[in-house]
């Protein structure tokens, strides 16, 4: 090989690049093309999917999947009821222990093509139970489910459970063709993007990294008279000045996060809107009450925390102090539950009667996580006011996990930050994983245990599936007690915020399914 | 030439099987639990006990790692314990994007640093070695990061000239069918005698590409000047000149080719780093690259991925350091391949 040889080898993919480059302006600048099929554009600020197999599917994709997927039935939390989605009707009997569903007909299945009946419900919830993975616990009340005709199927539970809203879950809730998606491969065809559910969209290409393209179905049980997209394209774009750009070109109908100090400046563009909603995610700190015993001083830390900092600043007011343990919108949500504020002086008077004298505490939160290394700051130094030294110590999950659950109680934290959302739309979720007694510890990192409170939740949950109203009275109670007790410190309800082309029609967020945009719902003026 | 090659094999299944070890301990030792990864975090006790068995955690150490090498001989490299897919065909997946960066990036830096280190050999301390020099300076020290927002800003923001990252436009990819043989967008293009697809690649390696060639380009001027002022100092260039040889032609045979041996070993190690480490240019551009994919790995603390993106970069240091080798006994015959 000469020179000449050398230089032809490295220039002739060059000049290649020169003459893309000074090509005529980019095909992508532009938005997609709307005189052919209308596309909608979902842009996510990480992958979109990591699991395809919608009996495991408990991350992301939900942002498509309720897309590809349907579920009996669809909560809406704003009026407390239910939409039918696959069922078109369901019973319960008085003790809640059996839920009879009654299906909608003509109802097709994508690929296959299939009419779904009872049988094909009573196999995606098998299958996803019989898995195990992902939110498959959902269904742990459920002890068989029996298949009456076609169109009728029945859920027989060990103990009383509100399975309309196990039903609506966002995660792993989903029916589909099992026979037809087994019969091509299972999970490994699933794994190669493939979708064997009943909803509006199919998945037309995905490749890993890259875009997920659904296209219309054909056979969509509600047809497609009306305005509706054609297609929905979902990128992901993790870089948020990149994803800003893409905003900015006019690229993306739908963003579903942004920097919080990035939102301010599309707040009085023509074509653009920030759309704040409230989210059924919170963050608070669970006191350890094997420690810290002495309810006085756990109220102290409590009126040491610094909330007006962690919502205005932190969070830039893109959330809300909380009021209690269950977030605001959530039926169960205890409105009367009072909120602490920052109240150095009574913190100290508190620490002053219980005779806390050098205290030390140690505080995990998720290292990866700036709003929570901010937070753990702030308190920090309101902590140092009140005469307690903390030490913060940023974790990954897992190990702060194991922390929390370190077999000799002495080595584990005082106080751990964390976050929770719900996977069934209750205040159970709540109640349940962190604050019930606990034999081996789960998720009650706060090592609560109180008789009392347990006896109340064990009674709300059963209500549940009767009497909404009668349960949602015994949580709000419940939440009281933590209150006096002073075992949690609920710091601030997180708003989604969102940008939104203003072109784009009829999107109403829906906390119970959390990014997920129905675009069938949506269209563009 | 065999008994060299069959030597560096046989070295590299070592450097390998060191890696393999390193790597597996490394995973062991640090404070995550996989099997509370594999069941996600809201697993209760018995589910994260159940993946435990299934993923063979409550083997001894030495059966596992076993396990491990097996599999990795095998062509199993695990699951991510994130994804529950098999990390083989991750990499699989992630690795051509890379590969079509990096190899058109060396490019670039090869196309840019030669002739201007050169240059700067040439007119040694005059005008155009000063204006070099700031190239590459300016290429090794500016922060890719930064370039690649600067290069968004200018051609996608401001000229409209070409895409803000991707590595194809949407309304392409809706409308076109992409042929899937390589993995390289480009290269399948080409086989395929598919211009469109290939301009459209091209249009989106553009901006990664260059930012990503920004330090090779800075690194490639500086040490081509450097080998190639020392051999312009030595007796047969000045032989050579009084002989009457013209100037391009020592520069180009007798100074030139001298100066390629260092510099193809500094081009190479920067290649096979630029295989993991251009996460941050992979992110800016939403480019789905093996970089992105490391860096998502690191922060699941996702160990089989780990470990196999680790692994996969090892077997490219050896792979580049053999073919260095081999490069410099061709530009230079004094080395002997023994």
């Amino acid at each position: 090989m000469n020179h000449r040889s050398i230089m032809a080898a490295v220039l002739l993919p060059l000049s290649l690049l020169l003459a893309a480059g000074c090509a005529p302006k980019s095909s992508s600048t532009p938005p997609p093309a709307q005189s052919g099929p209308q596309v909608g554009v979902y842009v996510n600020s990480s992958d979109v999917v990591i699991f395809w197999d919608p009996s495991d599917s408990f991350s992301n994709e939900i942002i498509a999947m309720h897309n590809l997927y349907e579920t009996l039935l669809r909560y809406n939390p704003a009026t407390d009821k239910f939409e039918p989605i696959l069922a078109e009707s369901y019973a319960h009997s008085t003790d809640a222990k059996t839920w009879t569903f009654t299906l909608r007909k003509g109802v097709k299945f994508h690929g296959s093509n299939k009419e779904m009946t009872a049988e094909d419900v009573k196999k995606s919830i098998e299958r996803t139970m019989t898995r195990g993975k992902g939110a498959a616990f959902i269904w742990d009340a459920v002890d068989k489910i029996e298949v009456k005709d076609p169109t009728t199927v029945v859920f027989h539970l060990k103990y009383a459970a509100p399975l309309d809203l196990i039903a609506a879950s966002s995660y792993g809730a989903f029916v589909y063709d099992v026979d037809y998606a087994e019969s091509k491969g299972g999970e490994t065809w699933f794994g190669q993007g493939n979708d064997a559910g009943t909803g509006p969209y199919t998945v037309e290409s995905w490749k890993k990294g890259e875009d997920l393209v659904l296209n219309k179905f054909d056979g969509y049980r509600k047809g497609w008279a009306g305005k509706h997209f054609d297609k929905v394209v979902f990128k992901a774009v993790t870089e948020p000045a990149t994803r800003q750009q893409v905003v900015n070109a006019g690229e993306a109908d739908f963003v579903n996060m942004m920097p919080y100090d990035m939102l301010k400046g599309y707040e009085n563009q023509p074509e653009l809107a920030v759309r704040n909603a409230k989210s059924f995610e919170n963050l608070f700190a669970l006191i350890n009450t094997k420690k810290i015993t002495n309810p006085k001083v756990r109220e102290a830390l409590a009126l040491a925390f610094p909330y007006d900092a962690a919502v205005n600043s932190v969070a830039q007011g893109y959330a809300t102090q909380s009021r209690g343990i269950v977030p605001d919108g959530m039926w169960g949500h205890a409105a009367s539950v009072p909120q602490r504020k920052t109240d150095t002086a009574r913190a100290i008077a508190l620490m002053a009667e219980a005779g806390a004298k050098d205290l030390k505490v140690t505080i995990t939160y998720s290292s990866g996580d700036d709003a929570q290394r901010q937070i753990v700051e702030l308190w920090v130094a309101e902590l140092k006011k009140i005469g307690v030294t903390a030490e913060p110590k940023g974790m990954t999950w897992e190990a702060q996990l194991d922390l929390g659950k370190a077999k000799d109680p002495g080595q584990r934290q005082d106080i751990f930050l964390m976050y929770w959302w719900p996977d069934v739309t209750t205040p159970h979720s709540w109640h349940q994983s962190m604050f019930h007694s606990e034999k081996d510890v789960s998720f009650n990192l706060g090592y609560y245990s109180n008789p009392a409170y347990d006896a109340i939740i064990d009674d709300a949950v059963k209500l549940a599936g009767t009497d909404r109203a009668k349960a949602a009275a015994r949580y709000a109670e419940a939440d009281q007690l933590l209150y006096n007790d002073a075992v949690a410190i609920p710091i601030y309800d997180i708003q989604y915020a969102r940008v939104v082309k203003k072109s784009l029609k009829g999107y109403v967020d829906n906390p119970s399914y959390p990014h997920v945009v129905f675009w069938y719902d949506v269209y563009r003026e | 030439m065999r008994t060299f090659l069959l030597r560096r094999l046989l070295l590299a299944v070592v450097v390998l099987f060191g890696v393999s070890v390193f790597t597996f301990l490394a995973a062991r030792v640090v404070p995550a639990d996989a099997a509370a990864k594999w069941v996600g975090p809201k697993a209760t006790a018995a589910q994260i006990a159940r993946a435990r068995i299934y993923l063979g955690l409550n083997d001894p150490l030495p059966v596992q790692y076993l396990r491990y090498l097996s599999g990795l001989v095998r062509g199993d490299w695990g699951e991510s314990v994130v994804t529950h897919q098999p990390v083989l065909g991750d990499i699989k997946a992630y690795l051509p994007p890379s590969l079509e960066l990096l190899v058109l990036s060396s490019l670039l830096a090869m196309a840019v640093g030669i002739p201007l280190g050169i240059l700067s050999a040439r007119y040694q301390d005059r005008i155009p070695d000063q204006l070099s020099r700031l190239v590459a300076i300016t290429g090794v020290s500016v922060p890719s990061f930064w370039l690649a927002l600067l290069l968004q800003l200018l051609f996608f923001q401001k000229l409209k000239l070409l895409p803000v990252g991707g590595r194809l436009d949407s309304v392409f990819r809706l409308a076109h069918s992409v042929p899937v043989m390589t993995g390289s967008y480009v290269l399948d293009g080409l086989l395929a005698g598919d211009w469109a697809l290939v301009g459209s690649a091209l249009k989106h390696l553009i901006l990664p590409a260059v930012t990503l060639a920004a330090y090779p380009i800075g690194l490639v001027t500086r040490m081509v000047r450097s080998s190639m002022t020392e051999v312009l100092g030595e007796d047969h260039i000045r032989a050579a000149r009084a002989m009457g040889i013209p100037n391009r032609t020592i520069l180009g045979r007798y100074a030139l080719k001298p100066a390629m041996g260092p510099t193809a070993t500094v081009l190479a190690l920067s290649m096979a780093y630029s295989l993991s480490g251009t996460f941050l240019i992979e992110a800016v551009f939403a480019w789905p690259g093996l970089g992105r994919y490391a860096a998502g790995a690191l922060i699941a603390a996702d160990y089989p991925a780990i470990m196999g993106v680790t692994v996969l970069v090892a077997i490219a240091y050896v792979v580049l350091n053999l073919i260095v080798d081999l490069v410099h006994a061709w530009l230079d015959p004094r080395i002997s391949l023994r």
